[in-house]
């Protein structure tokens, strides 16, 4: 393997070991081809720049996707959906909608990408990482598979004509959510409520509510 | 051969392809894990894909009526549904995690096909 | 914008709902610090109901919108009552049950009041963004509630599976409402309904895959198979009064949502969704009606008792007109009556003897002969036998179906409806043929008589109640009807 005995030689930091950057290069091999691709169409003016931007984003959100469902080791598969919501993010920026883009970020890089790595630290994955596929796996598949395919079908069959695109103002947005839909705002809050409530209420040992009550008699 | 500038326009079908995929691989995932939180993952993936459905209408929905002249705050719907999906989505998060260490602690795994203690 | 109504005021029954959740919640926290006992908290909570069921009943003239997002009809008043009175009837029902059965009392009553704040907003948005957080308000509260049971595994499992599966429904309903938006251009219903009914070249295929996964969201909610799975388990893990809210509330705010959709803004489409609408509703009163009959547990029976009765409610749906939606409205008002006289019933028997077997009924005619009678007529009612609830509105649900033009759909449920007969005997016979040999109440006590048990005031005053109200319902049909009449008018115009 000369590979790995370069790799030896190269004065790379020790967290760098070598699994850590064979994967890195081995990443950097698959991506490099289709980004030159891009480049070079975009060079040539096939490709308008927002469609290398889009094309990008396309494949790292479908990579995360597939990412998420194919690897075995459940930690690998929270990343790689975090990954495809990063993109997601990006695709949002693309649709000139800045605001979410952020708040997607918040979310799923922030909020939601750590309760998945506390959920599966709290439960045995970081003992048992490996998660097996149940056994109606051809069936969760062929489902996907075929809801993929009708929408993807259903919505290029449309004659959507949707050339003209609008931009919404972040001022008018603000003033539709806590205005005209006050309402649902608030009772999204009671969602909120409910989750915050309940999460404490779930999570609590039983025997916490016992002692509780005697205390209190 | 350079093409016109209308062929390299970004259009809606992009983003619903897109938004079309990785909701049938939500779906797959959500389906085909055992692990309770593989498969809250799986949910996720679909809400996105749903957000991003959401936003390309927003966006481009103003050639067939989504901005017609009856109803000029239409765009905005579409945006406030996907501020009210990321919030849902993370309350859910925290539910089903919360719902899942309490099964944990009781039976010792999440795995979805190991929790029988009912029968159809 | 400025001529939006924002009349806070249409909103009191929900105000004063969320309110009561706060104080309820607050004076659990603070029970010790406000010298409160944890037995005020169910009282709180009827009060809140009541006073909520009053203010929706003082509005019952108004004909107003509050933003253009939410509509305050007669059609809102009549699940607003309804609502209001379940909240009120499963708390009284069942508050011995709640102290001994559940963790986190004032969670657990706060859950129930938010979760009818959400079926409010179900039944009276007109716009779908507050539709989609009503359903999300109804169902996060009820997937808390599910999982609250004291030391009972099922109760986190079904937990579990619930809120696995309902997201997975909620995200399915997203899309296809995604959809919808795109293909009609619009969250608002009056909106949509113009929209489709202009028509649109080209939008077809979109649209079809949008209302269909749309009918597959919603149908999750109301449990049509195939959309069922969650049923059984949610039901037998979930503490009893939950599973009551879970088959009452639940179901009939679904139904709500499906009636403002289906006959408002997707009538145009009619020809999209009949057929589909259809085949759920005769696969769900097949299938529900036929695994109940092998089921040995109370709850799981009435779990696939009631899904055959959405089965039954959803062919409404599908011939849906002003005189359906009248029938329906009317079959829901009979079967939670129904249904809630049979959960109060079989709460107070839990209370007893700590079992949900339909087996351990044996007998029970001779030990409490009140409450025999009562989970008895409430299960001749959910078949439909003359004289009770069931029977009336199930008839006049028929008759509906019939004159839409969907026969063939009425014969199967007639047939469904019979076989429905067998599982529900089944249990009456445990009650009333079969001698108990008391080994149930006192275990040494073989051969002796068995002692005779009385319930609690309130047990006697839900179960009474909701006794006479469904021979009332069942002779003197009049007032409910006229009820649902002008609900069903207010929806259609």
């Amino acid at each position: 393997m000369g590979g790995a005995v370069v790799l030896n030689r190269l004065p790379l930091p020790a967290q760098l070991d070598r699994t850590v950057t064979t994967g890195g290069l081995l990443a950097g091999a698959i991506v490099t081809p289709p980004l030159i691709a891009l480049i070079v169409l975009r060079v040539l003016g096939n490709i308008s720049s927002a469609q290398m931007v889009w094309w990008m984003l396309a494949g790292v959100i479908v990579a995360g996707a597939l990412g998420a469902v194919t690897l075995r080791n459940v930690v690998h598969s929270a990343l790689a959906l975090i990954a495809a919501a990063m993109g997601l993010a990006g695709m949002f920026l693309l649709l000139a909608s800045e605001f979410l883009a952020l708040v997607q970020v918040l979310v799923y890089g922030g909020g939601v990408a750590i309760l998945l790595m506390f959920g599966l630290m709290l439960t045995n994955a970081t003992e048992d990482p490996v998660v097996i596929d149940g056994s109606q796996k051809p069936f969760a598949a062929g489902v996907g598979l075929i809801l993929g395919v009708a929408l993807t079908a259903a919505m290029l069959s449309a004659n959507w004509d949707a050339s003209i695109s609008t931009v919404v103002d972040f001022r008018d947005l603000g003033a539709r959510l806590y205005r005209d839909f006050g309402v649902p705002f608030e009772v999204a809050s009671l969602v909120l409520l409910v989750a915050l409530v309940g999460a404490v209420a779930i999570s609590r040992r039983d025997n916490d509510d016992d002692n509780d009550a005697e205390a209190a008699s | 051969m350079p093409s016109s500038a209308q062929d390299l326009a970004l259009t809606l079908p992009h983003y619903l392809v897109v938004s079309g995929m990785i909701f049938g691989i939500g779906i797959a995932v959500a389906l085909s894990k055992r692990n309770a939180i593989a498969v809250l993952m799986g949910i996720e993936l679909m809400l996105n894909a749903v957000n991003l459905a959401f936003l390309a209408f927003s966006r481009f929905g103003s050639s067939f009526g989504i901005a017609s002249e009856g109803n000029p705050a239409a765009p905005l719907a579409g945006h406030v549904f996907v501020v009210f999906i990321l919030t849902v989505a993370a309350a859910e998060a925290a539910v089903a995690l919360a719902m899942a260490v309490l099964v944990y602690r009781r039976r010792e795994t999440v795995d979805l096909d190991r929790i029988n203690l009912m029968r159809w | 914008m400025s001529d939006l109504n924002f009349n806070y005021a249409l909103l009191l029954p929900e105000i004063i709902l969320a309110a009561t959740g706060g104080i309820v919640l607050l004076s659990d926290a603070f029970r010790r610090e406000l010298k409160l006992g944890r037995n005020m908290l169910p009282w709180i909570t009827v009060a809140g109901a009541v006073l909520a069921t009053l203010a929706s009943v003082a509005q019952a003239g108004i004909v107003e919108d509050f933003a253009g997002i939410v509509l305050v009809d007669a059609f809102t008043t009549f699940f607003r009552v309804l609502f209001g009175l379940t909240l009120a009837v499963v708390v009284i029902g069942s508050h011995e049950y709640v102290a001994k059965q559940i963790r986190g009392q004032g969670e657990f009553y706060t859950m129930l009041l938010f979760a009818t704040v959400g079926a409010s907003f179900m039944a009276m948005s007109t716009e779908l963004i507050t539709a989609y957080v009503g359903i999300e308000l109804l169902s996060f509260s009820l997937y808390v509630a599910v999982s609250l049971a004291k030391s009972d595994p099922r109760s986190g499992e079904a937990g579990l599976k619930y809120v696995l599966l309902g997201g997975l429904a909620s995200a399915i309903l997203l899309y296809g409402l995604s959809l919808v938006y795109g293909a009609a251009g619009s969250t608002d219903y009056a909106t949509i309904a113009k929209n489709l009914s202009e028509g649109r070249d080209g939008m077809h295929a979109p649209l079809l895959m949008g209302l269909t996964m749309v009918i597959a969201g919603l149908g999750f909610k109301a449990s049509a198979v195939p959309f069922h799975m969650w049923t059984p388990d949610a039901y037998e893990g979930a503490p009893l009064p939950v599973t009551a809210v879970l088959s009452a509330t639940s179901k009939a705010a679904a139904f709500a949502v499906l009636l403002r959709l289906f006959g408002g803004p997707f009538l145009p489409a009619i020809a999209d969704w009949q057929g589909t609408i259809a085949f759920l509703a005769v696969l769900t009163m097949v299938v529900g009606n036929l695994i109940a009959i092998q089921q040995h547990n109370i709850k799981r029976l009435l779990a696939y008792s009631s899904i055959g009765q959405v089965g039954f409610m959803l062919m409404a749906i599908v011939t849906i007109s002003d005189a359906s939606t009248s029938a329906v409205l009317m079959h829901l008002g009979g079967y939670l009556i129904t249904n809630l006289a049979v959960f109060m019933g079989v709460i107070a028997f839990y209370n007893q003897t700590g079992s949900e077997e339909i087996a351990d009924m044996k007998g029970l005619a001779e030990t409490n002969p009140f409450l025999a009678l009562v989970i008895a007529a409430g299960l001749f009612s959910l078949a439909g036998m003359p004289l009770l609830a069931g029977f009336t509105t199930k008839f006049i649900l028929f008759q509906a179906a019939a004159y839409g033009g969907y026969l063939w759909l009425v014969g199967v449920a007639v047939v469904a409806s019979t076989v429905s007969l067998y599982y529900y005997l089944m249990v009456i016979k445990q009650i009333y043929v079969i001698q108990t040999d008391g080994s149930l109440l006192d275990p040494q006590a073989h051969d002796v008589v068995v002692p005779r048990w009385r319930l609690t005031w309130t047990g006697y005053l839900t179960t009474a109640t909701l006794l006479v109200a469904m021979v009332v319902v069942g002779l003197w049909v009049a007032p409910l009807a006229h009820a649902a009449d002008s609900a069903a008018k207010a929806l259609f115009g």
